[in-house]
């Protein structure tokens, strides 16, 4: 029922979601059109369409092998590291196509971070090493700006905290969910737009997910993330927009809320309340 | 909705389990109402003892299915359609309960009017027990087949059954005006609208839930919104 006093109302925190429909469509950060993508002869990604919204957590689900790592992986052209590959159709980051003839590949790769399902600190770097590394890579010699850049890029992570006078220890040396926000912390420190994440809670103990969910949470507000997760919950938790593939194709994609509560497609609801088989 | 069984044969099992619970107790409630109603009409004080006896039974699988649909949240974790029929489930267990619990002062009114000499007026109540009664049934029809236009062509009628509540009541306190003697008999009768009224009220909440499950679509408070 409405709420007839508007102080009340105020004083209510809603958690940000998805405009409904008619509402004016939120800014965009990647447009993806007509994409297909081979590794070779075999088609990973089959004409797939789909804008993702800045500052907004995007959820990618699927079966294994349905195209989900293939596609994010497309949005820094990450998936070009495999031989004989070929992309077919765009895609725009703010306008800008990643894939015009123009563009550096490292570049691409530098305003799109990525975080990988395993932790993957550097095991020869320290944990200040391991989070700066990135900008030394690109030339950075001011030792005072790294110093800042360490400390902000840590507390994004939220782990600052963790780790303030033991930075000059092993990076392997943090527990598997303090390494996974290393390496958050490592992509954040070159200051990228979007963070792409590759099912970055698969190897983790519930806490060490929750810490990394509550920071995906905090991070929305600067950056647009994209997610590949196999945890319907997950999804359901963290992100305003899921994507559906299956056998290289975009199924449905909508707001998540609608993704889980009246998915448009069978495929879909099929997957999401485990009817595949 | 899809007709694939879940890969998790359990889940089914439970999802199967939940709403046999809710089919069962949707049975009782209606024979409770039944025979409420029955003894009213018939003057049968051993209907109304029945009627009042089944509340135990229908208060005991409302907590039943309580305890079963959280544990199907919490095993399962289910999300749409299946969601939907859980959360379903729950609230149409409630809406059962006290469905029943109008049965049961239905009951107790009846017997308290079996006390004294019968009353012609009784018949005024007839149409709403007949509406509130094509409402309830119409309403877990609308569950069971999943069927949006019966559930929504429940809630279009529950207007109906306010109209007739009233006419009967209107009528009531008029012979209460010209026959103040049977006063407290009238009472009763009026008493025993309003529980039928109550019955449709309930009926109605089923039949939106049964759109929410089958269609996920929420038509509740619709023409409140409409006239705001």
């Amino acid at each position: 029922m409405a709420n007839p006093d508007p102080t009340v109302a105020e004083r209510v925190e809603r958690p940000a979601e998805p405009p409904p429909t008619g509402e004016p469509a939120p800014p965009l950060t990647f447009e993806v059109k007509n994409l297909s993508i081979w590794y070779g002869e075999k088609r990973a990604i089959s004409d797939a369409t789909l804008d993702v919204a800045s500052n907004a957590v995007t959820a990618i689900i699927g079966p294994s092998g349905c195209g989900k790592s293939t596609f994010i992986r497309c949005l820094n052209r990450m998936h070009e590291l495999v031989p004989k590959t070929r992309i077919e159709g765009s895609v725009l980051l703010h306008g800008e196509d990643l894939y015009s003839n123009i563009v550096d590949p490292a570049i691409v790769r530098r305003r799109v971070g990525m975080v990988f399902q395993k932790s993957n600190p550097f095991p020869t770097m320290s944990i200040g090493e391991n989070v700066v590394i990135g900008l030394r890579l690109n030339g950075v010699r001011n030792q005072k700006f790294l110093n800042e850049r360490l400390e902000k890029s840590l507390r994004m992570s939220a782990l600052w905290d963790e780790v303030k006078d033991d930075l000059h220890k092993p990076g392997t040396s943090l527990s598997g969910g303090q390494q996974q926000r290393l390496c958050i912390a490592r992509a954040l420190a070159v200051q990228p737009e979007v963070l792409l994440m590759d099912e970055p809670c698969s190897a983790l103990d519930p806490i060490a997910t929750a810490k990394i969910e509550e920071l995906i949470y905090e991070l929305k507000t600067q950056y647009t993330i994209v997610t590949v997760t196999h945890n319907m919950q997950q999804a359901g938790r963290i992100s305003d927009y899921t994507a559906f593939f299956y056998l290289g194709r975009l199924i449905e994609f909508g707001p998540t809320t609608k993704i889980f509560t009246n998915p448009s497609e069978r495929q879909t609801e099929d997957y999401i309340t485990g009817r595949f088989g | 909705m899809s007709p694939h069984k879940h890969i998790l044969g359990t889940f089914d099992e439970a999802l199967a389990s939940l709403r046999n619970n809710v089919l069962m107790m949707s049975s009782l409630t209606e024979r409770s109402l039944e025979r409420a109603m029955k003894g009213l009409f018939d003057r049968d004080d051993d209907l109304c003892a029945n009627a009042i006896a089944d509340d135990e039974e229908i208060d005991q699988l409302e907590m039943q299915i309580d305890k079963d649909g959280v544990a199907i949240l919490l095993r399962f974790q289910p999300v749409a359609s299946d969601l939907r029929r859980v959360v379903a489930a729950m609230k149409l267990s409630s809406n059962l309960e006290r469905m029943a619990d109008q049965a049961t002062t239905i009951a107790r009114r009846a017997r308290k009017l079996n006390q004294h000499p019968p009353l012609a007026e009784v018949e005024l109540i007839r149409p709403l027990y007949e509406q509130a009664m094509s409402m309830f049934k119409d309403s877990i029809d609308a569950f069971v087949r999943e069927d949006v236009a019966l559930g929504r062509a429940v809630v279009t009628h529950d207007e109906k059954l306010d109209e007739l509540n009233r006419v009967a009541s209107d009528k009531l306190v008029a012979r209460m005006a010209k026959d103040p003697d049977q006063l407290r008999g009238y009472l009763n009768l009026i008493f025993i609208g309003r529980c039928l009224e109550r019955v449709g009220d309930h009926a109605t909440n089923i039949a939106e839930d049964a759109v929410y499950a089958a269609a996920a679509e929420d038509i509740r408070h619709q023409a409140v919104a409409a006239s705001s």
